[in-house]
């Protein structure tokens, strides 16, 4: 066998390839998962309560935001009292 | 409109299940340009999955007027393949295997040791003159597809492959006068 045809040999064997059977497969149920996530809302309500009723953190972080928005509100009421 | 086009349009408006025609196409092309570039045939089809899945998610990003389907697909595995390769690191010259002393060249371990020096040497070129001459060689694209995958000019292309050639030629040639 010459150099010649031992280069063009390899270059042909580089040139096959075996395919794993499940290969697609996988693919497509990446790609219907990506689907599927894409679909989910943005912000999941029942989520969010599962989230803050089983934190500590996340019932303080409750508690205070209604504090601040309570707190709001009061400042409102009264410069709109004085303001009158 | 081409058969490719009208796949990725009925694609595009929902039917994912097109996308398999896509998948049929070019998973061997695709495995096979990764497994070529990163010398990693374990992992190879792993880079596959994530380049097949990256373009099914920019596939409204593809243009028709721009490049072919292929050309674009393989622009994406090129990309995907060289992240895997700044992972790894780099071949050294003096990690690749000694030659052994063949007596006779049509033998097949003869044969076997040509095709390890060559792919040895192929690893060893520079990675645009590698990437240029397995994309033109081993997947048989035009030179000016190759052009517009590696984003240089058509000139350029065709330096790097006749210079990878050259090297391969040249090796191989030295590794035949080793043994005869």
């Amino acid at each position: 066998m010459n150099p010649e045809e031992i280069y063009n040999t390899w270059k042909e064997q580089k040139s096959q390839i075996e395919v794993s059977k499940g290969f697609s497969s996988k693919v497509m149920s990446q790609i219907y998962q990506y689907e599927r996530e894409k679909k989910k809302p943005l912000i999941d309500g029942h989520r969010l309560i599962e989230l803050i009723s089983t934190r500590p953190l996340g019932k303080v972080a409750v508690v205070a935001a209604g504090a601040v928005i309570g707190l709001v509100r009061i400042t409102f009421v009264i410069y709109a009292f004085l303001g009158c | 409109m081409t058969q490719e086009t009208e796949i990725i349009r009925q694609v595009l408006e929902g039917d994912i299940e097109t996308f398999r025609f896509l998948l049929a196409r070019y998973e061997k092309p695709v495995i096979r340009m990764i497994r070529n570039i990163t010398y990693d045939t374990e992992s190879c089809e792993d880079i596959a999955q994530d380049v097949f899945l990256t373009a099914y998610k920019k596939l409204a990003s593809f243009d028709p007027d721009r490049s072919n389907f292929s050309t674009w697909l393989f622009t994406i595995a090129r990309n995907k393949s060289l992240n895997e390769l700044k992972k790894k690191k780099p071949l050294l010259m003096n990690e690749l295997p000694e030659k052994n002393n063949p007596h006779d060249p049509s033998d097949d371990m003869t044969k076997k040791e040509f095709f390890a020096r060559l792919d040895n040497i192929l690893q060893t070129l520079p990675s645009r003159q590698r990437r240029a001459f397995i994309l033109a060689e081993f997947e048989k694209l035009s030179y000016a597809e190759v052009a517009q995958i590696e984003g240089a000019r058509l000139g350029t292309i065709k330096s790097r492959i006749n210079r990878a050639k050259m090297r391969l030629r040249k090796a191989l040639e030295e590794f035949a006068g080793d043994v005869v």
